[in-house]
């Protein structure tokens, strides 16, 4: 009897033991993969893998994460590939003009269904950045910063032609006219660069032109990508190049803040990055900011933005926190010291923001437009740049090339 | 009078060898030239050629060498170039062996497949087989990239070992056989050391292929730790950022080097293994 | 009798390995590409595929991209297969006229060959670059041009900058070639032709080029799959721009699978280039034939 009770005893503690041994493997340490365009020689990639992720790890010593830095273009297309062979990542940071399109493959979680802290977490958060991730009653994303485009000059420059900053159109086009020449070697100056044919590229001079991509309703392209608006917009970026006031597009350009900086372009249009960009590279270039140039339609860049979002593969718990921690407080003040707009209400209120130098871009983005958010969005993007590059090549007159495109775009918003 | 018209047209010979060479060594030098400039100098007026001589800087290379990743891609590239290059060798030769040496059912019929697949660019079997790894679960690892680098290879090294294996007479193969021995001793005492330095050669050509193939490589793996040298160096090149050309070049040096020495050291197998195939048709 | 079952089981043992992996890496994707190649495969309908017969053939071969890319592919190979091979040939005849270093030659001039595609195109699209040396050089240099050329801004621009690229990588495995095929050819043919009178000229066309018609259409074989399997180089160098202008066919293959999804299209694709390369390598390996029975 005495001898089984032992036994007992021996057991019970052999097990309290080996349930203790095995209690954290509850917690065995789970590695999500997180995928991001932060460039790689960023400052923002580098805060990202020598700040954030270790701050997150030593706050949650059970998750590691695994980060992987993708060229924007290229992220894209991993996506999608990995979609298809069920190989997501965990969380990815995305463009959130891509948000419709990965929620219409299914690959995207529904976080305020999933998450109960979801309300929470997103009543933090800018709602106007939140918007983009949201698809019908459901929310795909958190916003995880937000950005806009607005105007870089070359102060010397302008000091040198006797120009003040454009304010309108007409302005802009006649600086960049008067700007474009000459330096002292011989070599050819541009008044403004734009560096591809792009929404994102093309958007702010189509809305502030006047013109539009489609309809409110976002159902229709004819009449509003081939209005007269929208054709002139592009005719009048076709004019300039072919005087020689712009260029940034063509594979042999050099790439924009290398002739920015080294005063090749006068001009440029970018986001808040652009900043330590230029930092990094051309510490001692005098520049300037200025808004977009006002046109018949107003001055209106295109609102850009990520949203941090989760794969319906991913461990969620675990995604989860690593979401919750980039929007949070000190992720956010973190990223904004790299020129990273945070949306996070409380860091938006810091001194690092309130002394930050993006001020100009929170200002514009009061009056910025997003691009239409449609799933098939890339597929638009990609045949406007081929349409607008025939244009530019003179291949088609402006007025064709967005007729055919109207009639393809329309075509693709039917499937929708 | 004689002797020197010919020494005059010797002396042509060498002058348009010379001339060709430089043409073609240019591009190499400028390379190297750019990795040894300051970063600052690359959009330099007027653009040079040779950096200047108080000019030159390790400070690209001293970059390349501090990301420790750099030191991954390279090891990564080194592995499955060398895994690659093994297996294919034993592989191929046992295929050559055997249709060469042997009449079974289907030798005519492997052959003409193994030939008609040398004919179609590895490219575009790229949604198959990357549907494939998916299901073999090696997406995003470096075992995801050696199998299909090896049936890549396997058709050509085959085709190329085979026509040195013909060159070797049958009778060393009788006596063998005479002596007791079995065909694993023909393979691996007779025809292995023999077609040496055909191996060799379709060795070289299977390394060079490993270690610079970019398509495959750059859409099967993602992180940045597991990439190959070529994926890394592209991964330099934004097309509207700014191109650091400077740490592009250092490193594309950097991978030149292990190629160079693989090439340099084995030239004269390389040599006589095209010989032999090519003569042979 | 037992011996012979041995053997047997010995040569497959041998061939096994072989077998699977090209079997299971090659065969079975060829086998899968053609069917893939008749169903409706894109993302959208990633999770039902619906069999479309030759639809994804109609849409290839009536699609304005494909015949661009496809007139691309073709003028690659035109141009840079017959330019390697008279530069190749003729650097292997000058080097075998020589003694003295010609193993540094043989070693320089293959150089090329062994650096990589993607470093030898990001060579060559900074030399390249509208702000680039070259430009430099011509306009200020030598004063050839008034203004910088866009060699990479244009379709032909773009594809002569990748087919010099081309012939500038497959001159050094050319020369390699044909200076193992030239060493082959019997002196005295040379010796009895120049008693017969016969010129350098006349020894070339009618005692070199015979002697090494084997390898030449060896050469020839090998280079037009090369020159179809143009990828990486436009891939770097332009990326198709402007506007999908300097795709080569298999650059176009790669971006409706990968940039736009549309799986069943590429394989459509692929196979078109599978066959049109079979059918290519067929007439070529059979002039191959006739040239040893000759």
């Amino acid at each position: 009897m005495r001898k089984s009770s032992k036994l007992f005893a021996i057991l019970s503690t052999a097990m309290f033991v080996t349930a203790l041994g095995t209690a954290p493997c509850y917690a065995e340490e789970v590695t999500i993969n997180f995928w991001h365009h932060y460039s790689e020689q960023s400052a923002e990639n580098e805060t990202l893998n020598n700040v954030l992720i270790p701050e997150f790890e030593k706050e949650n010593p059970d998750i590691k994460v695994n980060a992987v830095s993708h060229e924007w273009s290229d992220l894209h297309e991993k996506i999608l590939i990995s979609a298809k062979s069920e190989t997501l990542p965990d969380v990815a940071r995305l463009d959130s003009a891509w948000v419709p399109e990965f929620e219409k493959m299914g690959i995207l979680v529904p976080l305020n269904q999933e998450m109960d802290d979801y309300q929470e977490v997103a009543d933090g958060l800018l709602e106007s950045a939140m918007s983009t991730a949201q698809i019908g009653q459901d929310t795909y994303g958190l916003a995880l910063n937000t950005n806009t485009k607005i105007l870089f000059y070359n102060v010397k420059a302008f000091e040198d032609a006797g120009l003040l900053a454009p304010t309108t159109m007409d302005e802009f086009i006649e600086d960049c006219k008067k700007l474009a020449g000459e330096n002292e070697n011989g070599q050819q100056i541009w008044g403004y660069d734009e560096p591809a044919l792009a929404g994102w590229n093309l958007c702010p001079f189509i809305w502030s032109m006047g013109g539009s991509i489609t309809n409110e309703d976002q159902t229709k392209a004819t009449g509003y990508l081939n209005s007269t608006e929208t054709v002139n917009a592009i005719q009048t970026l076709a004019d300039l190049y072919k005087e020689g006031a712009i260029t940034g597009w063509n594979s042999g350009d050099i790439p924009m803040t290398d002739g920015f900086g080294t005063g090749r372009y006068a001009m440029i249009m970018d986001g808040p990055w652009k900043i330590s960009e230029m930092e990094g590279s051309y510490p001692d270039f005098e520049y300037a900011t200025a808004p977009m140039p006002e046109g018949e339609g107003g001055s209106h860049s295109v609102l850009g933005g990520e949203d941090i979002s989760m794969f319906n593969t991913a461990n969620k718990d675990a995604a989860w926190k690593f979401m919750k921690f980039m929007t949070g407080e000190f992720a956010q003040e973190e990223m904004a010291k790299c020129s990273q707009i945070p949306v996070n209400k409380a860091t938006l209120e810091s001194d690092t923001v309130k002394n930050a130098d993006f001020a100009p871009f929170i200002e514009a983005i009061k009056s910025a437009e997003s691009r239409p958010t449609v799933s098939c969005w890339s597929e638009i993007d990609s045949e406007l740049a081929t349409a607008v590059s025939a244009v530019m090549n003179e291949e088609k007159s402006a007025q064709d090339a967005m007729d055919e495109l109207a009639e393809k775009v329309d075509d693709l918003l039917a499937e929708e | 009078m004689k002797i020197s018209k010919k020494a005059a047209y010797k002396g042509i010979i060498y002058l348009i060898l010379t001339l060709g060479l430089i043409i073609v060594v240019l591009p190499m030098i400028y390379m190297l030239s750019t990795a040894l400039k300051p970063n600052g100098a690359l959009y330099e007026y007027p653009p040079r050629f040779f950096p200047k001589i108080k000019e030159i800087t390790l400070e690209n290379f001293q970059y390349i060498l501090r990301q420790k990743k750099f030191g991954n891609n390279f090891i990564n590239s080194i592995f499955v170039s060398t895994v690659t290059v093994a297996i294919a060798a034993v592989v191929a030769a046992a295929m050559a062996f055997c249709i060469a040496r042997f009449r079974f059912l289907g030798r005519k019929f492997l052959f003409t497949f193994i030939m008609l697949t040398m004919i179609i660019p590895g490219t575009t079997l790229i949604v198959p087989q990357y549907e494939l790894a998916v299901k073999l679960k090696v997406i995003n690892k470096l075992s995801g990239l050696i199998p299909f680098y090896v049936a890549w290879v396997i058709p050509y090294s085959t085709f190329m070992i085979k026509g040195f294996v013909e060159n070797i007479p049958r009778e060393l193969d009788e006596a063998t056989y005479i002596d007791g021995g079995s065909v694993f001793t023909v393979f691996f005492q007779i025809i292995l050391p023999l077609t040496k330095p055909g191996i060799a050669s379709v060795s070289i050509f299977n390394f060079l292929t490993a270690w610079e193939e970019f398509p495959w490589a750059n859409t099967v793996i993602n992180d940045d730790l597991k990439r190959t040298l070529p994926i890394a160096i592209s991964g330099f090149f934004g097309q509207h950022q700014f191109t650091q050309w400077g740490y592009v070049f250092a490193l594309s040096v950097l991978s030149l080097i292990p190629i160079l020495v693989v090439f340099i050291s084995c030239q004269r197998f390389f040599i006589e293994g095209l010989t032999a195939g090519s003569v042979k048709g | 009798m037992k011996t012979k079952k041995s053997q047997n089981i010995q040569i497959g043992f041998l061939l096994l390995p072989g077998i699977l992996i090209f079997g299971f890496f090659t065969i079975y994707p060829i086998v899968k590409l053609f069917i893939t190649s008749f169903f409706k495969w894109d993302f959208g309908s990633m999770f039902d595929q619906e069999f479309i017969g030759f639809a994804n053939y109609k849409e290839v071969l009536t699609d304005s991209y494909f015949h661009l890319a496809f007139s691309n592919s073709i003028v690659y190979t035109l141009i840079t297969v017959p330019a390697q091979m008279i530069l190749g040939l003729l650097i292997a005849m000058l080097i075998n006229n020589i003694n003295k270093f010609s193993i540094s030659y043989r070693v320089a001039y293959y150089l090329p060959v062994i650096t990589s595609w993607v470093i030898a195109s990001l060579v060559f699209k900074y030399v390249f670059n509208t702000e680039g040396l070259l430009n430099y050089f011509l306009t200020k240099v030598i004063h050839l041009t008034s203004g910088n050329i866009h060699w990479l801004d244009s379709r032909w621009g773009g594809m002569s900058v990748a087919m010099l690229l081309g012939t500038w990588k497959g001159i050094g495995w050319n020369m390699v070639v044909f200076l193992a095929a030239l060493q082959t050819v019997p002196r005295d043919l040379y010796e009895s032709a120049a008693l017969d009178g016969a010129g350098s000229i006349a020894k070339f066309f009618y005692v070199t080029i015979p002697s090494i018609k084997g390898t030449i259409l060896f050469a020839l074989v090998m280079l037009t799959i090369g020159g179809f399997n143009v990828f990486t180089s436009i891939k770097m160098i332009t990326d198709g721009n402007p506007g999908h202008k300097t795709e080569s066919v298999l650059t176009w293959m790669y971006y409706k699978a990968f940039s736009t999804g549309e799986f069943g299209y590429s394989a459509a694709l692929s196979f078109i280039i599978a066959v049109v390369l079979g059918i290519l390598a067929i007439v070529q390996f059979r002039m191959m034939d006739h040239s040893k029975l000759d």
